[in-house]
Parts: structure tokens; sequence; C-alpha cells
């Protein structure tokens, strides 16, 4: 026993007298490659750019708007792009500058709140899925397929149609028993609606990816290892199942919230989204419809930047993807 | 595999059941009632209770929720759709008008999109890695991630206001009129980038196999070992992918119709669901869910006849 510290001293000591035959460097983790390999990317890189920029002027907007966003000025309807109103103004003379920054605050807040939502339930249905034995398995996986086969925009709206009636009677109802003016003001009940109905139709891609995960990590030698050399079933959850399933996660949330930036403004564009006077760019773009042949600029504006923002999402997911889980990396 | 169809086949068809009953549920719960909604929305009429419940009854609307439901399957086992509330007419007639031309539009952009992405994916492929590769698939990266009620607009903008090439298209002459052009283009960008980016990982894939190396070795042509042995694994994510794309699809042909005013079933359940017709929008949601399930089972009982080693689905 006690030559064993000599034992390993000797070839410290050599490597010491000529020099590491490798050359020092710091520990990477996967998160530090990760990121490497992200900057390196620069579609990638352009995308987050994008993103943070996003998020920045949906945080920022109501002190980055040079105007109200309801405010009218009567005088300048329909202005083209000016120095005054950057992007022009709509056909009620609304400044578009600031009704796209309000825009990025509504869709900016459908994304955080419907991933978060069904996330969640994709967790817990893909969770349950995954360790709750083969018959609930058979079941909760049939009920994924099932709603993934409903075309997502028709079912939205029939949630949408559904939950608005209910909801607005409802509130009526309680304003006149409790007269309450809370009641009155449901500018934020086209978000509950929105919330509702996208979170409803995206939980099955995450329980989907959850499920297939936490089988295929919880299959994986290493658990196995961990298993008998009597790991807690905790420390298995914590030490491996989690980490080792993350990465493929932070993809799917990164374009699941694309994917839901996406939704609100086509739901909005259909007439049954976030309702005026809330500001979103898919009623821009609906309300430009009629406009857009001699006024082009209240098309292009919304437009370009729903462009934008999607390609940034994808390019940013893709190359998070490569980054994250390196033996996926495609061809 | 008959064992499986027919598996497969039920499954299918208690989700199908599924689908209808929440749908009604949500309809009688939560949408309210279509006579009332109908009687709002016409201000001449006032809502008048008696006319109403004559109404209700006509309909058969008067009954309990899950009297109205088998009615409604009962119905349906006849081949009998129902009729609609608001057009007065039966639902088979009003998706027999509609839904062929959204039928065409739909299979005239998956054609397309398939004759021209595996060229273009075969073209990348062999290009790998350079300007022309990364090009093509951003390219078409890119007109994906437009969504097409963007995308429609400014094809409208760039083609009728800067190029002047052609009329406004709205409405709808059949498929082979100018009209149809911009619709089909736009629908097609949904499939195009996967079928492109499904051949050219696919062929990235064979081409360094053995066989490919023996099939070569061997003296074939290029022509030779392109047909016989790379198109075949080829096809097979390719008809994958198509398959699923029936979903974007349906969804695509709602704003497509929104936006080029085509009379056809993205229209028809817009308008269902804006009157709250029941019988109308029971018929789009199982219209769509079945174009779904239909396709689906299409891949599925594809995927086996072009790969031998799948021998049942996954």
């Amino acid at each position: 026993m006690a030559q064993a510290p000599a034992r390993i001293a000797v070839p410290a000591a050599t490597a010491a007298a000529t020099g590491p035959l490798v050359p020092a460097r710091a520990e990477r983790s996967l998160w530090t490659d990760a990121w490497r390999q992200l900057v390196a990317n620069k579609l990638a890189l352009a995308g987050l750019v994008v993103i943070v920029a996003f998020f920045l002027a949906a945080l920022l907007g109501p002190a980055l708007a040079p105007y109200d966003f309801l405010a009218k000025s009567g005088t300048s309807a329909l202005a083209p792009p000016s120095r005054e109103h950057l992007f022009g103004t709509d056909a009620l003379g609304r400044d578009i500058f600031s009704r796209m920054l309000y825009g990025a605050r509504s869709a900016a807040f459908v994304a955080l709140t419907t991933t978060s939502i069904s996330l969640v339930l994709g967790v817990a249905i893909g969770a349950a899925a995954a360790f709750l034995g083969p018959r609930v398995d058979g079941w909760l996986m049939w009920l994924t397929d099932v709603t993934m086969s409903i075309p997502s925009i028709l079912l939205a709206m029939l949630i949408n149609t559904a939950l608005k009636y209910r909801f607005s009677n409802w509130f009526d109802a309680m304003y006149q028993q409790t007269r309450n003016k809370f009641f009155l003001n449901t500018w934020w009940l086209d978000f509950v609606l929105v919330f509702g109905a996208i979170a409803l139709i995206s939980w099955p891609m995450y329980a989907r990816l959850i499920r297939s995960q936490a089988k295929a990590v919880s299959a994986s030698l290493y658990v196995e290892a961990a298993r008998a050399s009597g790991a807690s079933t905790r420390r298995i959850m914590s030490h491996h199942l989690v980490p080792n399933s993350l990465g493929p996660v932070i993809v799917a949330v990164t374009q699941g919230m694309g994917a839901a930036v996406l939704l609100e403004s086509s739901l909005s564009f259909l007439g049954i989204g976030i309702q005026p006077p809330n500001a979103s760019w898919g009623s821009m773009l609906r309300d430009s419809l009629d406009l857009w042949r001699s006024f082009p600029h209240l098309m292009v504006v919304p437009a370009v930047t729903i462009a934008v923002i999607q390609l940034a999402f994808i390019f940013f997911g893709d190359g998070l993807n490569d980054a994250l889980n390196p033996r996926q990396r495609r061809v | 595999m008959l064992l499986y169809l027919v598996t497969r086949l039920l499954r299918s068809g208690l989700g199908l059941l599924l689908i209808l009953f929440v749908a009604y549920a949500m309809m009688f719960y939560g949408a309210g009632d279509p006579i009332k909604r109908m009687f709002l929305d016409k201000d001449d009429l006032p809502p008048d209770e008696i006319a109403m419940q004559a109404l209700r009854e006509k309909y058969g609307l008067d009954e309990p929720f899950l009297v109205q439901f088998g009615n409604y399957l009962g119905n349906l086992a006849h081949g009998n759709l129902g009729v609609s509330i608001r057009a007065q007419r039966t639902v088979s007639d009003m998706v027999r008008a509609s839904l062929p031309i959204s039928l065409q539009i739909g299979v005239s952009a998956t054609i397309l999109a398939t004759l021209l992405g595996i060229p273009l994916g075969i073209f990348a492929a062999r290009h790998h890695n350079t300007a022309t590769d990364y090009a093509i698939v951003a390219g078409v990266t890119a007109f994906n991630a437009v969504p097409v009620f963007v995308l429609g607009p400014i094809l409208i903008l760039l083609f009728v206001s800067f190029l002047g090439v052609m009329k406004v298209p709205y409405g709808w002459d059949g498929l082979f009129s100018s009209k149809a052009i911009l619709p089909v283009a736009v629908l097609m960008m949904a499939p195009l980038p996967v079928v492109v980016r499904q051949t050219r990982a696919a062929i990235l894939e064979v081409r360094n196999e053995d066989y490919i190396r023996t099939a070569r070795a061997k003296g074939l042509s290029e022509r030779d070992v392109a047909i016989r042995h790379m198109l075949r694994p080829v096809l097979l994510p390719v008809v994958t992918s198509v398959g699923l794309v029936a979903i974007t699809l349906v969804n695509g042909a709602i704003f497509v119709e929104l936006i080029f005013g085509i009379p056809g079933f993205g229209g028809l359940t817009i308008e269902g669901l804006k009157t709250v017709d029941y019988p109308v929008i029971m018929a789009t949601v199982l219209i769509g869910a079945l174009v779904v399930m239909i396709s689906n089972l299409l891949v599925d009982v594809a995927y086996p006849l072009l790969d031998a080693r799948v021998t049942k689905g996954v």
C-alpha cells in the first residue's frame, strides 16, 4: 500500500522533466464545447442575435416606442415611412413602429407562456408513459397520436371557438353579480384563449420527445452501471437521466418557441387570436389585406418581421442541435 | 402484417371516435347555441323564443348531449353528414363542392414538391458542402420558415404590383387557370424543404455504403448504380416525408384559401366555426382528421413494401 503513491509519482516526475506530452488546456464541459460550436456557426449566431433583439424589444417596448401604440394621429393616416414615423402609420394613423414593438410584446409573452405550459404537460405525460408501465404507455401514446392527427390550426380554431363563448359569458355573469369593473376589462382574455389553444396543440411533441429520451437513457449501459453500483433512483435521475436528456429538450424548446410565435400570429391573422386593441403582428397583417395594393408598407413591415424571426429561430435551433447533440449531427 | 393492419385500423378508428366526441362536446358545452347565434347575427330577426325553439327541434338541438351525439353518429354511419343550419344545404353537398378544389391544390402542390425536391436534393448531395449545396438547403429552408400567410401576400405584391405579370389572383377558375399558379406555389413551399433535405441526407448516407462500392467495383455504370441501388433507400424517407406533410397541407389550405379567395375546404372550415354551424364544424373536423390518418396509414403500409428490413410499423 505504501508503494502506491510512489508508483504514481514516477510518471509525473518524468513528465515534469520532459515537458507535458499533451499541451495543458482548461477542462471543457459539454456546455463550453457547445457554446464554442454555436459561436463558430455564423447562421446560428445571427439567429441568436435576432432572438435576443426580439425579446429585448418585447421587454423594453414601452420605453422604446416613440408613440403610444393606440394613439391616433388623424392628420397622418396611412403615411409612408418617414423620419417622423419610422415604419409609417396605419389606417387609423397609429405609428406602425410602436405597434410592432407592442406586437413583439404579445408574441414574446405568448411564446414564453405557452412553451412553459406545453412543456410541463409534455414532461408529465411523457414521463408517465415512460415509467408507469406498458399499459399506461399504450394509452398515452394513443392519445398523443390522436391529438397529432387533427390539423393543428383546425384544433386551435375549435378550442378558441369553444372557450371564447364560455369565458365571455362567464365574465358577463360575474360582472352582473359583482359589479366589479375587473370583469369588464377582458383584454387579457384573448391571451388566455390563445394560451389554451396553443398549449393544447403543442404538448404531443414534447411528450413524445420526453418519453423517447427517458426510455433511451434509462436503457443505456451507464444507467445500468449506476444502478448496479447501488445508486438510488433519485441519484440516477439527477445525475444521469436529466443531464443526458437535457440537450434534445433544450433544442425542442427553442424550436417550440419559434412555433408558438408563428401560431400566435397565425391565429391573430385568422382573427381568433389577439384581438384589437391589443397589438399583434398577425392581425396587423390581416388588416393590411385590403390596403396593401396602395400602401405596401402596411404589409411589408409585419411580413418581413415574422419571416426574419422565424428564420432566426430555425437557424438558431439547428445550430443548437448540432452543438448540443453531437451524436445526431447531420451530414 | 394483417394483424398489424387490423390493430392499426382499430386504433385509428377509436381515435377518430374520440376526436368526434371531443369536438361535439366542445361545440355543445363551449360554443353555445347555433340557433341563438343565427338570430343575433341577423339584425332584422328579433330573437323570438318560440321560433328558436321550433328550429332547435327541427335540427334536434333540444336533445341532451349524448342523444344528440348518438344521433350524429347514427347519421354518419349512413353517410349522412347532416344539414347546415346556416346555409340550409346538406353538408355533403357543401363538402362535395369545396373539398375537390382543396384536394386539387394540395395534391398538385405535393406532386410538384416531390418532382422539384428530389432533383434538388440529389443535386445538393452531388455538390456536398459546396456553395451550391448551402444555397439550395438554405434557400428551401428560408421559404419554409416564412409562413404561408406571409409568403402569399409578398408573392402577390411582387408579381402583381412590382413585376406586373399577372392580375390579382382571387377566386377559382379550375386548376389550369393562371389564378391557380400562386396558391399551388405557396402551398408547395411547405413540403419542398422536407423532400430536399430527406433526399439529400439519404443520398449522403447511402453513397458510402459497401454495396454501392461493390456495385461500382463490379463495373456498373453510374446510371445503373443510381437507379438499381441508390433509388430505393432514397425513396424510403422521401415517401415518409411526403406522407407526413398532409397535416401541413390542411393547415396551409386554410390560409391559402383565405388569401386567394378560393372557395375550398379551408373556407368552409372558417365559415363553419364563425357561425357555430355544428354539422359543418363536425364535417371539417372529420375530414381533416381523416386526411391525416389515411396518409399516415399509407406511409406505414408503403414502408415495408419499399424496405424489406421493416416488417411492421415502428
